[in-house]
């Protein structure tokens, strides 16, 4: 925020003014360049203070063969990241000029992504003198998603590529109830659409071919507590291949258990926490069937339920931009002498100062 | 046969809901497992079948083992139904910002070493959170909800049951995690002696996994 200061300015009226601009008389609009690149998407988007979202754009690597290098991620990300921070900067019709504020995903993720994402942040930020704030990458998806659904205080299941938790806030922190022991639900899915064939990322296209699978075969179900673990089920699922089943009828069988196991876990956080409110975000939250599972699973606790929309579901720059926000007008910023990544950032390791 | 009348939803949980009933003169509890229509049916059914008819089974063997459960009086595993003992007292998960710090301490340590009978008998509770834990009017500790309770545990299996009560801790009762974990794992210490070493370090890889490395 900018304080515009008149020439004949004493310290008392400056005080004075700084008190108008608190107490809303007046208002400024923030600007705040958001840089997400914790794995292998990279992405930037500018949203106002106000919660605006003004432009959002990025671009996923999509390996020829195989999972995802994290060496070549930062390539992907050193390489497409100037670009696709300028698309961002014009779709949201300003120039950098206007930016007051840079956030970045500091962490969790893979160490050279993270370090490629930070070094253009810290560019940014002294190139353009604004303030820098670093964002842990899990607790944005739940602010933008609290953003969109105008939920206070959710159950928040957050599934993609390399997370699957469930969170909810306690404590002056956002806590995991319950995560995967072993592989991410996205991971999982990937690995098997590997298996069977398909392209990268297998999730969506495994979806398609669950619509057509008529025959469920049973599959490691397996929650403990809270958690779960995804491992048995896709060398199971592997094995149901190999024997000749269906691909419709894997995926099908797949999808029924893996969803019907978060629901379980989504269910007991609700029972335990007594909240209200159930959020769904991550990539994995554009599956049609988990949405359905899960809406089935507020209703049965009588909380309200909302799914994150495609472009704020997965990983992408806007939800830094939205969390850098909230840090910073709470009175949180980053020095870059302290902005190293951190590549293990557990969520409950952060408090959170704005809620 | 008498028709046993519901008297009062005392629960909703995540997979099942709980009725207290008054009947012959005493208190019981009707666990019963509803069908959810949003899974898959053949999931559903064969969850709500194998989680009654586990529940039952390990009520009892984990009282052979020497840790308080409610008895079991009558099971339909077609309707999914379970009645037993009512164990009137309070929630674990209740108890902590009432009591002085020597009694959190004292029930953690016996949290600890009730586990620690389940895991030398190679049982795990599989859900061991401090609300299926209740503390009754004579200060007597039970453990509740043995649904996803296994037997013949590995190590593995062990650690899980701990890193579980680790997590339960640090997410419900964050002011008190530090004491009531030391106490809980002095308890588990207690009971099992140098045995307890791998399933504790085993529980500290466990915590490590399913993140970003």
């Amino acid at each position: 925020m900018m304080v515009v200061q008149s020439q004949e300015s004493t310290a008392d009226n400056v005080h004075e003014l700084v008190d108008y601009i608190n107490l809303g008389y007046l208002t400024m609009t923030l600007y705040c360049l958001g840089i997400e690149g914790t794995a292998h998407s990279f992405g930037a988007g500018v949203v106002t203070s106000e919660g605006e979202v003004l432009s959002n754009e990025w671009d996923m690597l999509k390996p020829a063969q195989g999972g995802i290098h994290p060496r070549e991620a930062s390539r992907h990300h050193s390489e497409l990241g100037p670009s696709i921070i300028k698309d961002a900067i014009d779709k949201a019709g300003i120039n950098f000029q206007k930016i007051g504020l840079i956030a970045f995903s500091q962490g969790p993720g893979l160490g050279p992504c993270l370090r490629t994402t930070a070094t253009i942040a810290r560019t940014l930020a002294l190139k353009l003198k604004v303030p820098l704030v670093g964002v842990n990458h899990c607790v944005a998806h739940i602010e933008i998603g609290c953003l969109e659904s105008n939920f206070n205080d959710p159950v928040t299941v957050y599934v993609s590529g390399g997370n699957t938790q469930v969170i909810a806030f306690a404590g002056g922190r956002f806590r995991t109830f319950g995560e995967t022991l072993d592989i991410a639900i996205g991971n999982m899915l990937d690995v098997l659409g590997r298996e069977l064939g398909m392209g990268f990322p297998g999730g969506p296209i495994i979806e398609q071919e669950a619509k057509n699978g008529t025959e469920y075969h049973s599959l490691p179900y397996s929650v403990k507590g809270m958690d779960l673990s995804y491992s048995g089920m896709l060398t199971a699922s592997k094995r149901l291949h190999s024997e000749g089943v269906s691909i419709p009828d894997i995926c099908y069988s797949v999808q029924e258990t893996s969803f019907g196991m978060l629901a379980e876990i989504a269910e007991r956080a609700i029972a335990h926490t007594k909240k209200s409110e159930l959020l769904l975000t991550g990539g994995v939250a554009r599956n049609n069937r988990l949405s359905e599972i899960l809406s089935g699973v507020a209703d049965r606790h009588e909380a309200d339920y909302h799914r994150v929309s495609p472009s704020l579901a997965g990983d992408q720059g806007a939800m830094i931009a939205w969390n850098g926000i909230l840090q910073y007008n709470a009175g949180e910023e980053t020095k870059v002498e302290n902005s190293h990544v951190l590549p293990k950032w557990r969520t409950d390791d952060q408090d959170i100062v704005w809620r | 046969m008498e028709v046993v009348r519901l008297k009062q939803l005392l629960a909703k949980g995540a997979e099942s809901v709980i009725f207290k009933i008054d009947q012959w003169g005493s208190p019981y509890v009707l666990k019963w497992r509803q069908p959810k229509s949003y899974l898959l049916k053949d999931i559903d059914s064969q969850l709500r079948r194998s989680r009654t008819s586990r529940e039952c089974k390990m009520l009892t063997v984990s009282r052979s083992l020497g840790v308080p459960t409610p008895a079991v009086y009558s099971i339909n595993l077609d309707k999914h139904m379970i009645l037993m003992d009512f164990i009137s007292g309070n929630q674990f998960k209740q108890l902590p910002e009432q009591i002085s710090n020597p009694e959190l301490v004292s029930l953690s340590r016996r949290f600890g070493g009730l586990i620690a009978l389940l895991h030398q008998g190679n049982v795990v509770h599989g859900d061991p959170t401090t609300s299926n834990v209740i503390v009754d009017n004579k200060s007597r500790m039970w453990i509740v909800d043995f649904g996803l309770s296994e037997m013949n545990a590995t190590i593995e299996m062990k650690g899980v049951d701990l890193h579980l009560i680790h997590r339960a801790l640090e997410t419900t009762h964050w002011e008190f995690q530090d004491t009531m974990l030391e106490s809980t794992i002095e308890g588990y210490i207690e009971v099992l002696g140098d045995v307890a070493e791998p399933t504790l370090s085993r529980m500290k890889d466990i915590r490590e996994r399913g993140r970003y490395h």
